[in-house]
């Protein structure tokens, strides 16, 4: 039963963390690197449907359950957790190394989740351990902008578990199931919750303000799960809610806009986390077999190829001490191996032919267009420009190619990153190639090939296009030192405005309600300290109310009458 | 950038639009495939109007100094 357990491949994950500790520093990196290869066997192992049970209290639970969703899911996590601990494995912060295996553990939990409280549960692991990335950097900012990812991420979470509290209340189901496209408050409060992990406008702030400022290698692991397991759980709990097409749509926009006007390469990368994931949440909201397997396939190729370009800005941040444009420009020569692995991530991401993006973007964007949303296609197809235009070609050309001058000492890069980004970039390319590959293990029965000729036109045109406008107009979007605001502006700069409202109202109110509550009570145990002499005026002053007097006698006995009364009136 | 690479990228355009009058000439599944070379045009005016209305938004209303927020 307990080895049963331990075959969960979040529990696995999350009993490395305590097993770390244990080894000596010098094999710590590379046993981390044995945990996600042993739950990627595990999965592979696992036949569809089957379940592992347990029983908490009076509930069952269903802490594992296999099917081909979960199974996609699962193998990513595993291979990313894979690749982006090959990418740190020069680091030797034992903290770093737990948060991260934790961090990858409640993923995976999520993915194969069976019940919404298990679900939960890893859910909230994911949100402790993934703010320690953040706060290793240790820099001011970094500890600051963790606490308000961590406070985002509690808020996102509790309003997550009130929702399936409430859902179970009602319906008195736990499982991971479809649900109903209606705006019930168990509903509202589930997708709400949800929607916070996914970063959807304008619950997106805490990406964009965090990722930036975690730790080089956590900033991979980060970008890597949480929001893609926020889409995992949609495509399993809000397939076909249309409502989520809109919020995708303004989230590829509004993403590849920051992309486009931001001027530091994990900025730009973060903001195009948005932008990502909002194909997929669109897809979702389309709700076809097409769509959400698009959906699912987009994921799985998003996280090889974001992360490789992650991995590519950090080998830039660590070498040359900063990710700011303005600071960077002409590394082409000295980092060529990091510019070309970075290019297959660029040309994956921008969904050109023969790389991973190619197979699977357009998925989702035909399967909106299949299912009759024109409109929603166009933007879609916008939204690809703006791709190709702000990490296709904006990011690197001032990086690597564009000269502004600036004298740039270079660190040498850890070879264990070259590997790191190599293999990934590997996987872009072959999956690109063979896009089978991917296309077996998809939740849904297709017939669909992304290489025909008029695919081939559509992204070949859209491209040609974007790359002319860009060579035009490049200077316009060369590298400045400059903060563009964004939604977080409201709890960060008018902090004094929210404080007043939110906590110093607030405090005011009780404080008020406090002393008033306190004042009548005093008020009031003066008063009835010797109630004698107001209520009846013709009392001596003097007397006391715990002695016997006449007049005592007198309304003690009209109390008790009344009772009496007043009860042979109620058995009556 | 030299000019053996601009021949290259319109000759791949040429070859895209090609493709558009032979193979996919009967091809209608949207209404925008009646126009030809739709999609470069969605890439010349889309990327024109990205860069455009972005640089516009972000320095109107958004751009600061880099230490805006510790100040």
């Amino acid at each position: 039963m307990i080895t049963e357990f331990l075959t969960i491949p979040g529990v696995l994950l999350l009993l490395g963390c305590f097993l770390l500790p244990l080894l000596p520093q010098k094999v710590r990196s590379t046993a981390f690197l044995i945990f996600p290869v042993a739950a990627l066997a595990l999965i592979m192992m696992r036949p569809d449907g089957f379940t592992i049970t347990g029983v908490i209290g009076s509930y069952d639970l269903v802490l594992f359950q296999m099917d081909a969703l979960s199974r996609v899911f699962g193998m990513i996590f595993a291979i990313t957790g894979l690749t982006a601990g090959i990418y740190a494995w020069h680091i030797k912060d034992l903290s770093q190394q737990i948060a991260a295996l934790g961090y990858m553990g409640g993923a995976m939990g999520v993915a194969f989740a069976g019940d919404l409280f298990t679900l939960i549960v890893y859910w909230e692991i994911m949100a402790i351990t993934s703010v320690v990335l953040i706060w290793a950097r240790g820099t001011d900012e970094s500890i600051k902008a963790g606490m308000r990812y961590l406070i985002y991420h509690v808020l996102g979470g509790g309003l997550f578990f009130a929702g399936i509290l409430w859902h179970f209340s009602q319906t008195g189901s736990l499982a991971v199931e479809s649900l109903d496209y209606e705006f019930t408050i168990a509903n509202m409060l589930m997708l709400l919750g949800v929607s916070v992990n996914a970063a959807v406008i304008p619950f997106h702030t805490w990406l964009s303000d965090s990722y930036p400022k975690a730790t080089i290698t956590g900033a991979i692991f980060m970008a890597a799960f949480t929001t893609k397991t926020a889409v995992y759980v949609m495509i399993r709990m809000f397939p076909g809610w249309e409502i989520l097409i809109w919020f995708g749509i303004v989230m590829t926009l509004y993403g590849i806009f920051y992309a486009v006007v931001c001027k530091d390469i994990r900025e730009i990368l973060s903001y195009h986390i948005i932008s990502q994931v909002g194909y997929m949440v669109v897809a979702i909201g389309v709700g076809t077999d097409m769509a959400l397997n698009g959906s699912a396939a987009h994921a799985y190729n998003n996280l090889l190829y974001k992360g490789l370009m992650f991995m590519a800005g950090g080998a830039v941040m660590y070498a040359a001490g900063t990710s700011r444009l303005a600071k960077l420009g002409g590394l082409g020569k000295k980092m060529k191996w990091v510019f070309a692995l970075y290019v297959v991530g660029g040309f994956s991401i921008s969904g050109l032919p023969l790389f991973a993006g190619f197979i699977s973007k357009g998925m989702i964007i035909d399967g909106a267009g299949y299912a009759g949303y024109e409109g929603m296609m166009l933007l879609l197809l916008l939204a690809g420009v703006g791709t190709f235009l702000s990490v296709g070609l904006k990011l690197p050309y001032f990086t690597w190619v564009y000269d502004a001058g600036n004298k740039i000492d270079l660190k040498p890069i850890p070879i264990n990153m070259y590997i790191a980004m190599g293999l990934s970039a590997f996987l872009c390319i072959f999956y690109g190639v063979y896009p089978n590959a991917l296309y077996t293990f998809l939740p849904h029965e297709m017939d669909y090939n992304p290489y025909t000729i008029y695919h081939f036109v559509e992204i070949m045109q859209i491209s040609l296009g974007t790359f002319v406008v860009f060579w035009y107009f490049r200077e316009k979007l060369k590298g400045k030192m400059v903060l563009v605001l964004d939604l977080d502006w409201i709890y960060r700069k008018a902090a004094p405005a929210t404080r007043l409202v939110f906590v110093k109202g607030v405090n005011d109110f009780f404080g008020v309600a406090e002393k008033w509550i306190l004042n009548s009570a005093n008020y009031l145990n003066r008063k009835f300290d010797n109630p004698m002499p107001w209520l009846n005026p013709f009392t001596d002053k003097k007397n006391k109310a715990d002695r016997y007097s006449s007049s005592m006698e007198v309304i003690m006995s009209f109390i008790v009458l009344s009772f009496l009364v007043l009860s042979i009136f109620y058995l009556m | 950038m030299n000019n053996k690479i601009w021949i290259a990228l319109g000759l791949l355009f040429l070859i895209t639009l090609g493709f558009e009058f032979t193979v996919l000439a009967d091809y209608d599944s949207h209404w925008w495939n009646a126009i030809p070379a739709f999609y470069a045009i969605l890439g010349l005016v889309g990327c024109v109007l990205i860069v455009y209305v972005a640089k516009f938004i972000s320095k109107k209303f958004l751009n600061r100094d880099i230490d805006y927020y510790d100040n």
